[in-house]
């Protein structure tokens, strides 16, 4: 287990390394001149000049890259432009709330996803089963953005119930707080938790027609409990594959709900930066949701090797 | 054989989608970007079906315009995904080894960063055009479809019909295209469907972020977020689109359901 | 006499087919009295495990019962409320099933599932029925109960599992065990121990038992009484002495006329013709009728009824006919294999290492010294060293359990498999030179044909690749092709989806002989073959091999098939041969141990037959590298001591063409 954490994550560090590589290259051909933003339209070639090479712009763009690498590697990621502040902090701030936003949502996810497909596969053919099954139909096709739109017309609109965007701190309150959080939250959620619980029912299905829950009901075993002791848990050992998948998901929602609830996160940052064409920020902000993500996808595999005995006890043959 | 009654509904809704996209212009009231100051954020009416938004643009005419490019991106993105993902998943399913070793490496990388911000990384770097968007979109999907392909040719190539080609000495060419793609197919069009409804909305969520389709163009996306600073005084210039595209959306994914009621070849099995 | 432990009486049951029902079992009686066992036989789609679910109560939802009766110690078991069903089984009656693979579950320590029914209907305390789980163990053979019981399943091989399987259902001590084909899924050295161990509890526990099987052997080991099955019906029931010595209904008898036997070797078997009934459609009056070489007139208008054990109305008269093998099938004169002149398949020396996993697979952290991470993949020896030769037109079997090696060997030598090491020459050339000269029929039916082509574009293709035919004379020679296996041109526009299994192989076969190979690789061709149809197919490749003199590779972990078929054998053990030499020669001593372990677990239809039983230590075949001394020493019953741990045994002749790898001087081996 040990050995294989170290596995990944030794291959991570090399995604790592040559998404950078990517990363950098592509935000090198970013439309527009960079001195030239900053010195603004009126500037003399004098002033554009004397920015490049203060930057290192006229240097090859291996150099460049290595030096931009070099500074991450300590830990530092360079000034946004448009800010004229150092990205660090910057993207910790965004990156915190951002993290509330995303844990808050996939921990409903998981919850009420798993619950409704275990729910409608037990009761599979029922009326609740077709209920389940067309209500997440509809929310798998709704894209997030109309979502938003069109709850922020129903709650904050018409009935007025929540904010309609932004961010409250801890610190005004925590009702405050968790009503700008509920809106977000509700529009991310949706459509994963129709995801989560069409993939958790079809798996919830084929593990109830397997072999050994036809053997653990021969033994007499009430169905509750064979559902409950057989067929639940290793039902539930892909749906730690599809959270995974969904994390991915997430991450992109947030950059949308982010954006249309104004809510001062990563996503918002990053969108915020390419409009500006501050490309710093634009390095920075995907390298580390890349990162992140990464992360993200270790932790569900290690869980995966958690709950599947093969891999945590290897294939040791007791004679 | 008989059609199932979800294939049936999603491709008739589908095609009349398909229709009005097609003859859009011919068909639509007004030209998609003819402003009428006098006529802004009119409600739906006998004139204006739709209503008009800010710019006094009739909806409707707008909705027939964007239907051309929001089903071309969706539709552009899986074609692109099937014709880069299932010769990467026939090759690397087959050969494996070291060429399955650098494609399955190569599809880590795009896997790497969520597919909204790969969206964002690729478009960010030039000016928005909608088949630049539908190529995004198709690359952001071609490592499931590359999986998929890769998971079904491991599968068939141990089929003792693949063998037996093997023995009287077929060329690759061959038993790829013969032996195995023919019983390829099923779960690859399938997934198509249902990678047609992601790519609409993906597409549409990128556009909506301005990363899409250039204005005064506009698909149901970019429509959806020039609606948005209006949204109290005028909902249905966002809800039209927004409707449009869910509709969409739900007719192809009966359509991915009636055919994998069709070819998915364990629905079918009876008892032995 | 006392009341039967079950007594199931007139039971149908359907399945909601595509038109209308399957009628999976028409009016099926049987009983099991106390302490008897009684074996039900029957070929696939016979309802065997239909009537095994139905007792227990476990059949679909979707199944119907349509009419009968199961009396449980004289008790209605149809009538009974859910829950006290419930409380039966896995108590009373309780059942082991055929997948001991797929019936553990894989999260659960093995332990815990065993102990399951006795918390539940004994409501023993956990701390007690931990205890009462290792002494089911230990008496199910398990040689470390403590350590098994706290084992993952996956990490348990298959004889392992359904040992722990029987001690489930042993657990509440159960008035009768249903078992349901539990050796079927295992290698022929494994199921002799599991049939020894039936056996005994069987002595120990007086069990009752309700054995369901497809194997006659195996009925003739375990079971008291037989009950024949075909297409859902009862043909014929009786004490399985008499059953077996003297079939009395056609079916019975064409099942034991198709059987290869190991010690009564025949020229041709005479296999049951034509297909199997449709069931949602079954033919008028006996189901077996269209099938029967004694049918006559009445049998295809009027259905008998089960009398005096029996279901066919010529039985009286046909109490001494043998079922016969069809005319067409008697062969001319066999053309004898030229073993002096050059071989045709010449293999020396021939290894196969495989490399498991990818780069990551291999990474290894070692402090034994340099840099501590390496990158070093796990390999599995598949064949180790192995020389073989085949004359022309002669067939050489090659026999072993799965994971030998047999297979890898074969597709070696058809060159779809490059070798590691050693040298193969097929008629003079590499078997890439060769590969019209060499073909090979695989063993799965549904998997050997594409299914989006037809008949005829499957047996063309090879033709039209290697420029044979084209045109009209390609579909001549397709039609010719289907002849020489006994198919008619009617076949042609078939799809694989349209035809039985045996036709399919049959099929398979014709492709393989499209480009007229010299020899072909017969990989497990019958394996997955019901007896009847098998026998067809045996008759089928024994004319070719008389006719065309094709030279055969048979690849089978079936004794008896290879001792009907081929000319000399191979025995193949975790990579190697063990003994070579001819049929007559390797079925009696002087023989190496594992053969002769191979030989004695073979269930035999003649009960008793003097045979000593030798059965084989542990049940695993291991992976990995191989070790010094001999290869079978960790499960050899006969090994001499530290020189089988040290040192490579020595290829002895023991006779004419016939070679043992063995450290016991041949003159012990005689004995």
């Amino acid at each position: 287990m040990l050995l294989y954490t170290f596995k990944r994550l030794a291959y991570i560090a090399v995604i790592l390394a040559v998404m950078s590589v990517l990363i950098f290259w592509a935000t090198q051909v970013m439309p527009g001149d960079v001195a030239q933003m900053i010195v603004g339209q009126f500037a003399t070639d004098e002033q554009i000049r004397a920015v490049r090479g203060r930057l290192g712009l006229d240097d090859p763009v291996h150099v460049q890259y290595l030096r931009w690498a070099a500074a991450l590697l300590r830990g530092d990621l360079g000034v946004s432009m448009m800010m004229d502040r150092p990205i660090g902090p910057l993207i910790e701030d965004a990156i915190l709330r951002s993290a509330v936003l995303a844990g808050v949502s996939i921990v409903l996810v998981a919850a009420i996803g798993i619950f409704l497909g275990v729910y409608s596969a037990v009761r599979k053919g029922t009326a609740a089963d077709h209920a389940v099954s067309i209500g997440t139909y509809f929310f798998i096709s709704v894209p997030e953005f109309f979502w938003a739109i069109i709850v922020i017309l129903l709650f904050a609109g018409y009935l007025g119930w929540f904010p309609a965007t932004g961010y409250a701190p801890m610190s005004d309150g925590f009702g405050t707080w968790l009503q700008h959080l509920v809106l977000p939250v509700a529009t991310l959620v949706s459509g994963l938790v129709a995801h989560v619980s069409r993939l958790t029912r079809s798996s919830m299905i084929e593990t109830m027609q397997s072999q050994y829950v036809i053997a653990a009901r021969a033994k007499g075993l009430p169905e509750a409990l064979v559902i409950r002791r057989h067929a639940l848990r290793n039902a539930l050992v892909p749906t730690i594959t599809v959270l995974a998948i969904d994390v991915g998901m997430l991450m992109g929602g947030i950059v949308v709900v982010e954006t249309v609830f104004s809510y001062p996160g990563l996503g918002r940052l990053l969108i915020f930066s390419i409009e500006q064409k501050d490309i710093p920020m634009v390095q920075a902000g995907i390298l580390t949701v890349t990162a992140v993500y990464a992360m993200a996808n270790l932790a569900a595999d290690l869980l995966y090797a958690f709950f599947n005995p093969r891999i945590r006890y290897g294939n040791a043959v007791a004679r | 054989m008989r059609w199932p009654a979800s294939l049936v509904a999603g491709s008739g809704t589908f095609a009349v989608i398909a229709a009005c996209a097609l003859l859009g212009p011919a068909i639509a009231p007004f030209p998609f970007d003819e402003m009428n100051i006098m006529a802004r954020f009119l409600p739906p009416g006998a004139t204006h079906w739709f209503g008009t938004d800010e710019f006094g643009r009739d909806v409707l005419s707008r909705l027939l315009f964007g239907a051309r490019l929001s089903l071309l991106m969706g539709l552009g993105a899986t074609l692109f995904c099937l014709l880069a993902g299932v010769p990467l998943g026939l090759a690397a399913g087959y050969y494996g080894g070291r060429v399955d070793e650098a494609i399955m490496r190569l599809i880590d990388l795009v896997i790497s960063v969520p597919p909204i911000l790969m969206g964002i990384l690729i478009l960010s770097m030039t000016p928005p055009n909608p088949w630049k968007t539908a190529i995004a979109v198709g690359i952001i999907y071609v490592p499931i479809m590359v999986r998929l392909t890769r998971a079904v040719t491991l599968e068939i190539a141990s089929e003792e019909f693949v063998l037996a080609a093997r023995a009287r000495g077929e060329r690759a060419w061959y038993i790829l295209g013969a032996e195995i793609l023919p019983n390829a197919w099923p779960p690859i069009i399938v997934e198509s469907a249902l990678r047609i409804t992601f790519a609409i909305m993906l597409g549409a969520a990128l556009s909506f972020l301005g990363l899409g389709v250039h204005p005064p163009a506009s698909d149901w996306g970019l429509m959806i977020a020039e609606a948005r600073p209006f949204i109290a005084e005028a909902p249905w210039v966002a809800i039209a689109p927004g409707v449009v595209l869910c509709i969409t959306v739900i007719a192809v994914n009966l359509i991915g359901d009636g055919l994998r009621e069709i070819l998915d070849p364990r629905l079918k099995r009876g008892r032995g | 006499m006392s009341v039967p432990v079950l007594a199931v009486s007139g039971l149908s049951v359907a399945y909601p087919a595509a038109l209308g029902w399957l009628h999976a079992l028409e009016d099926v009686s049987f009983e099991v009295g106390a302490g008897r066992a009684l074996g039900i036989v029957g070929e696939s789609g016979s309802g065997k495990s239909t009537t095994a679910l139905a007792v227990l109560g476990l059949l679909a939802p979707e199944a119907r019962i349509e009419r009968g009766e199961a009396l449980f110690q004289g008790a209605s078991l149809f009538s009974l409320p859910d829950a006290e069903r419930r409380a039966l089984r896995g108590n009373r009656i309780s059942i082991v099933f055929q997948d001991p693979f797929g019936s553990l579950n894989p999260a659960i320590p093995v332990g815990r599932q065993i102990a399951e029914p006795l918390v539940l209907h004994k409501g023993l305390p956990e701390v007690e029925a931990a205890e009462e789980v290792r002494r089911l163990l230990a008496e199910v053979g398990i040689a470390n109960p403590q350590e098994i019981a706290l084992a993952y399943p996956h990490q348990l091989s298959g004889g392992m599992k359904q040992r722990a399987l029987i001690a489930t259902a042993l657990a509440c001590k159960p008035d009768l065990l249903v078992l349901d084909e539990p050796t079927t899924a295992l290698d022929v050295t494994i199921e002799a121990q599991i049939l020894d161990l039936l056996e005994q509890l069987r002595r120990d526990r007086g069990l009752s038992m309700l054995y369901i099987t497809h194997n006659l052997g195996v009925v003739s080991r375990i079971c008291d009484d037989v009950c024949v099955l075909y297409a859902g019906r009862v043909v014929e029931t009786g004490s399985a002495e008499s059953l077996l010595r003297r079939p009395r209904h056609p079916y019975t008898k064409g099942l034991l006329a198709s059987l290869p036997r190991v010690r009564e070797r025949k020229h041709r078997l005479a296999p049951i013709p034509g297909r199997f009934p449709d069931l949602s459609a079954p033919p008028p009056g006996c189901i077996f009728h269209p099938r029967c070489h004694f049918a006559i007139e009445r049998c295809a208008s009027e259905t008998q009824v089960l009398a005096a054990g029996v279901r066919c109305w010529r039985a009286e008269e046909l109490a001494d006919a043998a079922w016969q093998a069809p005319a067409e099938t008697v062969p001319d004169a066999r053309n004898t294999p030229d073993t002096s002149a050059r071989a045709l398949v010449e293999v020396s020396r021939l290894s196969k290492t495989f490399q498991l996993g990818g780069l990551f697979d291999g990474m290894r952290l070692d402090f034994s010294g340099g840099f501590p991470l390496k990158f070093e993949a796990p390999r599995v020896q598949a064949v180790d060293g192995v020389s073989l030769s085949v004359a022309p037109g002669e067939v050489l079997g090659l026999v072993g359990e799965s994971g030998c090696g047999k297979s890898t060997l074969g597709r070696m030598l058809i060159g779809l498999i490059e070798p590691s090491g050693g040298s193969i020459g097929i008629d003079g050339g590499t078997p890439r030179q060769s590969a019209r000269s060499a073909q090979i029929i695989f063993q799965n039916p549904d998997s050997s044909l594409n299914p989006r082509k037809t008949v005829e574009a499957i047996v063309g293709r090879p033709l039209a690749l290697h420029g044979l035919a084209s045109g009209d004379k390609l579909r001549e020679r397709v039609v010719e092709l289907l002849e020489t296996v006994r198919l008619s041109s009617a076949y042609l526009q078939r799809y694989p989806h349209q035809l039985s299994g045996g036709e399919k192989q049959r099929v398979g076969i014709a492709r393989a002989l499209a480009t007229s190979p010299k020899f072909i690789v017969c990989d497990e061709v019958v394996s997955a073959l019901d007896v009847s149809v098998q026998a067809y197919v045996l008759n089928v490749l024994a004319d070719l091999r008389d006719r065309l003199s094709v030279a055969y590779l048979f690849i089978s972990h079936d004794l008896s098939v290879i001792a009907h078929i081929a000319d000399r054998v191979a025995v193949m053990y975790r990579g190697a041969i063990v003994e070579e030499g001819p049929v007559d020669a390797v079925l009696r001593p002087p023989w190496h141990p594992y053969t002769e372990a191979l030989l004695s677990a073979i269930p035999d239809l003649e009960r008793g037959a003097g045979v000593q039983r030798i059965r084989l230590r542990g049940d695993a075949v291991e992976q990995g590298a191989q070790g010094r001394g001999c290869r079978f020493q960790h499960r050899c019953p006969r090994k001499l001591g530290a020189i089988c741990e040290t040192e490579t045994p020595p290829v002895v002749r023991a006779g004419p063409g016939h070679t043992i790898a063995c450290h016991i001087p041949i003159e012990a081996k005689a004995a």
